[in-house]
């Protein structure tokens, strides 16, 4: 009984002293020496199901088109069946429809990418990504490519300040602390030759110009009332530089062409006041009355020249008729009874040269 | 002699009981193993067949360091439930990020809340009833409620996240949050994002600090959502633009401070106030270090979404259970071959 007690006691001293640790590592090494020994005889589904099962999931998989899940699943047969030669020719084939089908779809993705087919090209890299998960490019395109960029890149050039940059962007130098911001320049720090800059993209709203258009507005309409036409044109046109929308500038330029059409044909200058209308914004009612106005003005002197024709002709002054009807057919090339008038005049002109 | 007998008894006893009490905390330590029945492929899945006390959740834990990841399994394998004996494979990495399928792809509908109320809806403030009835339709209809950083993850194209994922955000920080929305969110244990703009804070109607330290403790994310909740895209009147471009950084960067500052928390989201944004608000957004930014577009995520104008769908305090479920999109149809 006392021997058994000192042993049992020896025994409990040895675990205080190894502790549980010691006896889980005895314990584990049995444990992985089982499953050491298990697992050598697991293939071909002693403890799993068979290779052939899964192949076949694999197979309909593939069938269906879902060709990485197809690969899994072969790729566990593959690992259930190693001495199968069938398998790994499957797998090698595999992998080569995904990689053909991906490239197909990264491609055609690209194609519509560069025709601005932005919708269709991300149905093509999505599928690409469908069938190779890990594609970097396609992933690049769907994630960064397809998005608005809210900078813009800028190599600077020789000379280059910040200033002349915000006034290239911006159409404002002021804005130019915006840059030397978003690039980690401090103030009054130049930008270097062939760096490149980020150049925040601004909504129109935000371009706005260190011109004060009220008073650019205000100098065009005093410069159209005293009828110095393209120097209002220009005052206009710059405001427009600064702001493309600009309403009052616009129809200041529409009225400017307008009124120059009218002085024009008052003083009977057609041709020109066509061509100046022919500047102006087809769109506006004052542009479509003033060329109306252009034709009709032609009409009536086209009718005041035949008439003077007619009266020369009457008079026997073949010469100065025929000249009268020219000017009528030059402002009204469709005048019927000039067009008569000046073959008889000709003809009968003719005749008379024959006679003397 | 008969004492000392008794004496050596007492001490068998007591070493008897001692050395039990050590081989059963030996015991319990030692972790089952499904070592006999398991194979791994590649590195990135097991095929192991299930024993008798085997749970998906257990299995999870076991394989995939992480209980709440049996989704993963499940998912996998096509089951909801577990039987003694079933094989099955874990997938050991994200199997299908992006949740690209041949019909379409993943969305993750991202639900704006804004305040609660006891009993009266209006428009920005839904009842408590509503909302415990919508958060009990997501439980009861196998949606997952995800966190910030999981959503991150999958928008990243990290990340795999499960087929029916939602997330749930709150604006502006209002004590109704709190003292309702945070009881209900526990009981069903929901993560969430409250986006808060930092002046409104400790105000009347507001959650002061303390309590959202203690949400944040509980697990909230506590985000921004600007400091004075001023429209970020347009300049007030009379302001310049460089005055207008002051008060957008001072906008930005001031409330990620003070997050930090008061929770020790980094704030790497924004949402925007009135959920609207232009390019000079996202560049500043990227030079602060933000990985993301919120708006109130009604619709689905995608992980394409460019991450700066994450969409988020309103819920309003008039909307009924089927509206609600129409803001639910899960997936997108679209043919990926």
């Amino acid at each position: 009984m006392k021997r058994f007690f000192n042993i049992y006691l020896l025994l409990i001293v040895l675990f205080f002293f190894t502790g549980c640790a010691g006896v889980r590592e005895f314990l584990g090494d049995i444990a992985d020496k089982i499953a050491e020994k298990n697992s050598e005889k697991a293939p071909e589904g002693t403890k799993f199901l068979p290779a052939s099962y899964y192949l076949e999931k694999a197979l309909a998989y593939e069938k269906n088109d879902e060709l990485q899940t197809a690969l899994f699943y072969m790729q566990i047969a593959g690992t259930l069946n190693p001495d199968s030669i069938k398998i790994p020719e499957k797998i090698a084939s595999l992998k080569s429809t995904i990689d053909h089908k991906a490239r197909k779809h990264f491609t055609t993705g690209v194609e519509c990418y560069e025709k601005r087919k932005f919708k269709d090209a991300r149905r093509q890299f999505l599928t690409t990504l469908r069938y190779a998960p890990g594609h970097q490019e396609a992933l690049d395109y769907l994630k960064n490519r397809l998005h608005p960029k809210e900078y813009l890149n800028y190599t600077v050039k020789e000379k280059d300040t910040l200033k002349d940059i915000s006034k290239k962007f911006y159409k404002d130098p002021s804005k130019d602390f915006l840059i030397a911001y978003f690039n980690n320049l401090k103030t009054g720090e130049e930008p270097i030759s062939g760096t490149t800059l980020e150049i925040p993209v601004l909504e129109s709203e935000f371009n706005r110009p260190s011109i004060d258009i009220p008073i650019e507005l205000i100098k065009a309409e005093n410069l159209l009332k005293e009828k110095q036409y393209e120097q209002a044109l220009a005052v206009a046109g710059k405001i427009l530089d600064y702001d493309k929308s600009n309403k009052a500038a616009q129809d200041l330029i529409n009225t400017a062409f307008c009124q120059q059409g009218k002085d024009l044909i008052i003083r009977k200058n057609y041709t020109e006041a066509l061509h100046v209308l022919s500047r102006a914004d087809p769109q506006y009612d004052c542009v479509k009355k003033t060329t109306s106005d252009v034709y009709t003005a032609m009409e009536k002197q086209a009718e005041v020249h035949y008439l003077k024709g007619v009266n020369h002709f009457l008079n026997e002054e073949l010469q100065s008729a025929i000249k009268e009807w020219e000017k009528t057919l030059a402002l009204n090339p469709e005048h019927k009874k000039a067009k008569k008038n000046i073959n008889n005049a000709r003809s009968l002109l003719k005749k008379l040269e024959k006679v003397k | 002699m008969q004492r000392s007998a008794n004496r050596r008894k007492t001490i068998s006893v007591i070493v008897f009981l001692l050395s039990l009490l050590l081989l059963a905390a030996c015991a319990t330590s030692i972790r089952s193993h499904h070592k006999i029945s398991e194979i791994r492929i590649n590195d990135d899945f097991i095929i192991v067949t299930a024993a008798a006390k085997d749970t998906l959740s257990s299995l999870a834990a076991e394989y995939l360091n992480d209980p709440s990841k049996e989704w993963l399994i499940s998912e996998f394998n096509h089951i909801k439930t577990l039987a003694p004996g079933q094989e099955l494979i874990i997938p050991l990495f994200p199997f299908k990020k992006g949740g690209l399928k041949l019909g379409g792809y993943q969305t993750v509908p991202v639900l704006s809340y804004y305040r609660l109320s006891k009993n009266k809806p209006s428009k920005i403030a839904i009842t408590q009833d509503d909302f415990k009835a919508q958060m009990k339709y997501l439980k009861e209809n196998g949606y997952h409620v995800i966190t910030l950083d999981q959503l991150l993850g999958f928008l990243d194209y990290q990340e795999q996240i499960p087929e029916k994922s939602v997330a749930i955000t709150f604006d502006d920080g209002w004590i109704s949050v709190y003292d309702i929305a945070f009881p209900i969110l526990k009981k069903y244990g929901f993560p969430a994002t409250i986006f808060i703009y930092t002046d409104f804070i400790g105000g009347g109607k507001a959650m002061s600090w303390k309590q959202i330290k203690e949400l944040s403790e509980a697990g909230f994310d506590i985000q921004c959502q600007t400091k004075t909740h001023r429209d970020l895209t347009v300049l007030k009147e009379k302001e310049s633009f460089k005055e207008y471009f002051k008060s957008l950084e001072m906008e930005i960067s001031y409330p990620k401070k003070l997050i930090k500052k008061k929770l020790n928390k980094e704030c790497k989201c924004l949402a925007y106030p009135y959920g609207i944004t232009n390019n000079l608000v996202i560049a500043m957004l990227k030079k602060h270090g933000y990985r993301a930014a919120f708006t109130v577009d009604n619709r689905s995520n995608p992980f394409f979404i460019d991450k700066y104008k994450i969409n988020r769908s309103a819920i309003y305090g008039e909307y009924d259970i089927e509206k609600f479920k129409n803001k639910l999109s899960v997936f997108q149809n679209m043919e990926l071959k």
